[in-house]
């Protein structure tokens, strides 16, 4: 049913079904809009989460759509973003959420209006392209952002009800991604950026957020730094067996630098590190 | 014989044949074209009528805001004496009912466009037998204008991108908020009709720039062009705005070694005309032409025919002299302009326009809602994420800048800056909106619809195309962008999910709301109530013995409905009255009267607003005194006219006038703030009361009412005595808080004037 791209990291390179991250993109924003109407009191507030969620979602899902078709520059990618923050300024602006982020150590930091026209932006786009920069192992664009969900549900009663299918829609596709089954594609792995960082905004959940996405945050800065110094990518090498890598430009090649390991296992590792991450967050 | 052979079977037969082949011939396609188009045209139509919900109750149709009351005269007056009232004896109308006692001459400060277009129309309908009310018809015009600028934009659009840009293009202006506010029933002011004009003008001029045209028909559409710049012109003041890109987007032509003689041809013609036809209306007449704004039209034009006479000379050394003389003329005629002082500057709303700070300085400017600055937050709530198609509209008509892609991102890219300066200019951003977006959309789903009909293949990403994709992920994405369109149109987050378009579209109008911020369930009586009083008791009156003093805002409404004489409206035509009446309302009552008496008012007129339990609302006066405060306090140490009253006449002495509202209460009018628990804010309980905001005459003519509405209502006594005024009517006194509007009891409250013996 859907476009079939090889797998460059099994033998024979079988052809999986890609962009199946599309199906979670409508789902998640068909129940969104049926919990705004039938769920929610509609008339008790003006911004309304559930939407406002569902539209971050579906901007999520286009942006990927975009980097599938005409394949974005990074400077495209790394600014389209901004937009998607647009609703939730207005939304962080109308309920009066908090303006300030409480940090372990640090303690609490106020930004006032800065929150809204900085902050919020800030997430937004880094979340959203780092967790885009974490992939191409089955099951690694799937299974660690569903980590960090699962965190931020944990911590945010009176919203979850706002991730229920999304989250059961995306560990449906992690399943089958894990198995080598389909890809999520860009359209998947925008989206559940979008979502996270959309989430962590409306549930005032953000703390959590920046904590559980470090081991994000430190592939994007070795993905970048080393291209801005050195001008060279990150390439992991595949034997029919096992991943290796001759140089540390990114933490799949970090991991498998020094010795070379299957696939599963390299997922299986940043999985943890993003567990370890997510639990940290939520102890402090 | 004959007879029986006509009328056999077999002729008859044929005959109805031949009448069957005199059916127009049409295609599927058009057909579908047209019925999308009436489709599109209908909605457009229908959502613009949804305040008649609330006009039937009231028995007639009104207009909404306030200066269509004023376009409303203006066609009153043209119905009245014929269609060649300004070349004869009405060249010097002036209208004494409104900016008593000198008048203003409406024929020199309005545009005449408009009222033109509607008499006209009227005029028409009249004589096929319709007969409606004009008002009734002005109510209409506006709405019936609006999807006519939908079906302007669907032309545009469709040679812009082709016919799905066109229905799209319509589709999105008929459900633009800011375009539907300016254009729904009631609205009867000049966007009505500048922006079909606008999208006429785009389509024709870029109609006649177009390369594979024959010279003939590049002629006409420049001529189109011309005649609908002239109309838009003599019908908006925002004319500026489509000359301003038209010199832009030619200057760009030169700039990119564009140009050719039928440029030269098409802007000599499309200006020529336009403005030929802009000189003619009254207000603006032959100085138009020398204004700061219009001259870089000749300049462009110089430039033009210079690089004709520069292509056809041949040696070098004429070359140069040309340039020197050509550069001389330039330098030289602008220097001479300059100094004689025709240049005249930009309108000051113009500048503010380009610099929206300017506004900063004129609080007669700012204190208009739709004249501050758009915010992030506007733009977002009229457009909702479909701002995202904006974008990738940008984004396709770079991809191929031919010369009307170069239009579109001058038009687009302007039109938002201009929108960002101000919030009533937003409408002018709709229609370059609508077309950004819908070939953003359109540029984006065209690959997908390609894919649907091909076979499916192997992915593979590919620069600026999609390789390959399955049918089914084509229709996903399809699908995918449908449902942004629906949450940006349809369920709009910023509207709580309401329909960004219904939230904007049903409400009833200005003066059936009663300016209320709410959506009654039935009309606001209060200022129909306080109109009727007016125009029953004092209409047929002799025009100063019926001068009622406003503040501003309600001036078009009390002399053009009320039948009574006002000091001032939106019009604004004279700063200095707007001041002294600002005085009028925040001076003392001794001082208050003082300046009445120069006006010989009769009566006072103030608009509150209250709660069920007496406090204040905030919809009325009782939110606009800061604003009187300051565009009076402006008056001090500038006007020669402040200097005089207060010197000469001794009104006031300088030491006791006011800069700003500040004086009157910092926490509201009447009452001073002070944070006594220290939280950092000042809370309800923490208020004490102000001697001059308590003194001030618009607070005693409220709260005068208020007390009076607590003592009809809910039997309190009542405290607050004026000195020279009397109750004459207070509209909405004898409403219960049983009867309130959500809560809200509006006051319009009329006092009769009884100045001192001396």
């Amino acid at each position: 049913m859907f476009p079939k791209v090889p797998d460059y990291h099994k033998p024979n390179k079988p052809l999986i079904p890609n962009g199946l991250g599309v199906i979670y993109v409508l789902i998640s924003a068909t129940y969104l809009l049926l919990l705004h109407y039938f769920v929610y009191d509609i008339s008790s507030s003006w911004a309304s989460r559930a939407l406002t969620l569902a539209v971050c979602i579906l901007f999520g899902g286009f942006m990927g759509l975009l980097d599938d078709w005409i394949d974005l520059k990074w400077r495209y990618k790394a600014f389209l973003p901004l937009i998607a923050s647009v609703p939730l300024i207005t939304l962080a602006k109308t309920l009066g959420l908090r303006t300030s982020i409480t940090l372990p150590i640090i303690g609490s930091l106020q930004f006032g209006n800065y929150y809204y026209f900085l902050l919020i932006p800030l997430i937004v786009t880094i979340t959203t392209n780092t967790i885009n920069q974490l992939g191409g192992l089955n099951g690694l664009e799937t299974v660690c952002p569903a980590i960090v969900l699962i965190g931020l549900l944990t911590v945010s009663s009176g919203n979850a009800t706002l991730l229920y299918v999304p989250l059961i829609m995306w560990l449906i596709l992690a399943f089958f991604n894990v198995k080598g089954k389909i890809f999520v594609g860009n359209s998947g792995s925008f989206a559940i950026g979008m979502t996270v960082a959309a989430f962590a905004i409306i549930s005032d959940v953000k703390s959590v957020l920046i904590i559980s996405i470090l081991p994000y945050i430190f592939n994007s800065s070795l993905i970048l730094l080393t291209f801005f110094f050195s001008r060279k990518k990150a390439n992991v090498y595949f034997d029919g067996k096992k991943l290796s890598s001759s140089h540390r430009r990114s933490l799949i090649t970090l991991i498998t630098y020094h010795r070379p390991l299957k696939e599963w296992q390299v997922v299986l590792t940043i999985s943890l590190l993003v567990a370890f991450s997510t639990f940290v967050a939520l102890l402090v | 014989m004959g007879i029986r052979k006509t009328l056999s079977k077999e002729v008859i037969v044929t005959n109805f044949k031949k009448i069957g082949k005199l059916r127009v011939e049409i295609s599927h396609s058009s057909m579908l074209t047209f019925s999308v188009l009436t489709l599109i045209l209908l909605v457009a139509f229908m959502i613009r009528i949804f305040p008649l919900r609330w006009e039937i109750e009231t028995g007639s149709l009104h207009l909404s805001e306030f200066d269509p009351y004023h376009q409303y005269r203006f066609t009153e007056f043209i119905l009245k004496n014929g269609f060649d009232f300004w070349n004869w004896q009405y060249k010097n109308w002036i209208d004494y009912r409104s900016w008593y006692p000198q008048g203003v001459n409406v024929l020199k400060k309005s545009y005449m466009g408009l009222p033109l277009t509607a008499a006209f129309f009227y005029q028409i309908i009249s004589w096929l037998g319709v007969q409606i009310p004009l008002m009734n018809f002005c109510a209409l015009f506006p709405a019936i204008m609006g999807a006519f600028a939908c079906l302007a934009i669907f032309f545009l659009g469709k040679d812009v991108g082709g016919t799905p840009v066109g229905f799209l293009s319509a589709l999105f202006l008929a459900l633009s908020p800011s375009y539907l506010q300016r254009t729904s029933v009631g609205f009867f002011d000049d966007e009505s009709i500048g922006i079909v004009a606008l999208l006429f003008f785009i389509v024709f001029f870029l109609r006649s720039v177009e390369e594979n045209r024959s010279l003939n028909s590049k002629i006409k559409y420049a001529l189109g062009a011309g005649a609908t710049l002239g109309y838009f012109c003599i019908g908006w003041g925002a004319a500026l705005y489509p000359i301003g890109v038209t010199a832009i987007f030619v200057f760009v032509l030169i700039l990119l070694n564009r140009y050719t003689r039928h440029l030269l041809l098409s802007y000599s013609l499309t200006l020529g005309l336009g403005l030929f036809i802009a000189i003619s209306e009254p207000k603006l007449s032959t100085p138009y032409l020398l204004t700061f704004a219009i001259l870089p039209i000749a300049a462009i034009f110089a430039l033009l025919y210079f690089i004709e006479i520069f292509s056809n000379l041949k040696s070098p050394k004429w070359k140069l002299v040309s340039l020197v003389v050509l550069t001389g003329i330039f330098i030289g005629g602008f220097a001479l302009l300059w100094q004689l002082g025709y240049i005249r500057g930009l309108a000051g709303k113009f500048i503010s326009v380009l610099n929206p700070f300017v506004r900063e300085g004129s609080p007669l400017v700012e204190s208009v809602a739709e004249h501050r600055i758009s915010s992030w937050s506007s733009i977002y709530f009229d457009l909702g994420i479909a701002i995202i198609f904006f974008v990738s509209g940008f984004f396709f008509i770079l991809k191929n800048l031919n010369n009307r892609n170069l239009f579109l991102l001058i038009f687009g890219v302007t039109s938002l800056y201009f929108a960002c300066s101000m919030v009533r200019l937003l409408v002018l951003f709709a229609p370059a909106f609508s077309l950004l977006a819908s070939i953003g959309v359109i540029g984006i789903l065209k690959p997908f619809i390609t894919l649907l009909k091909e076979p499916p293949k192997i992915f593979a990403k590919k620069k600026y195309g999609l390789g390959s994709v399955g049918k089914e992920f084509s229709g996903t994405a399809i699908f995918l962008i449908f449902i942004i369109l629906v949450t940006s149109f349809v369920v709009s987050p910023q509207a709580g999910g309401m329909p960004r378009v219904y939230s904007q579209a049903y409400s009833p109008v200005t003066i059936t709301a009663a300016s209320l911020p709410i959506v009654p369930s039935d009309p606001v009586r209060e200022w129909l109530d306080m109109l009727d009083y007016l125009k029953s008791n004092f209409g047929s009156k002799p025009i100063h013995e019926k001068v009622v003093c406003s503040w501003w805002d309600y001036g078009y409404w009390i002399s053009m409905v009320g039948n009574v004489t006002s000091l001032a409206d939106n019009g604004t035509w004279n700063r200095t009255q707007i001041e002294n009446i600002g005085f009028i309302f925040m001076a003392s009552e001794e001082l208050s009267v003082q300046m009445l008496k120069r006006y010989n008012a009769k009566y006072i007129l103030v608009y509150a607003t209250i709660d069920t339990n007496g406090n204040w609302f905030g919809a009325g006066d009782e939110g606009k005194w800061a604003w009187m405060a300051r565009i009076s306090g402006r008056n001090q140490g500038r006007n020669p006219s402040f200097d005089r009253f207060v010197y000469e006449e001794k009104i006031i002495d300088a030491d006791s006038m006011w800069v700003d509202e500040k004086p009157f209460g910092n926490y509201t009018l009447g009452f001073d703030g002070v944070d006594k628990n220290k939280n950092g804010r000042i809370d309800r309980d923490e208020t004490i009361p102000n001697s001059k905001g308590q003194n001030s005459t618009i607070f005693k003519l409220m709260n005068y009412a208020r007390e009076r509405w607590l003592e009809v209502n809910k039997n309190q006594p009542r405290s607050q005595v004026l000195q020279f005024f009397e109750e004459e009517f207070i509209a909405g006194l004898n409403r219960s808080a049983e009867d309130s509007y959500g809560g809200i009891i509006p006051l319009v409250c009329l006092y009769k004037i009884n100045y001192p013996e001396s």
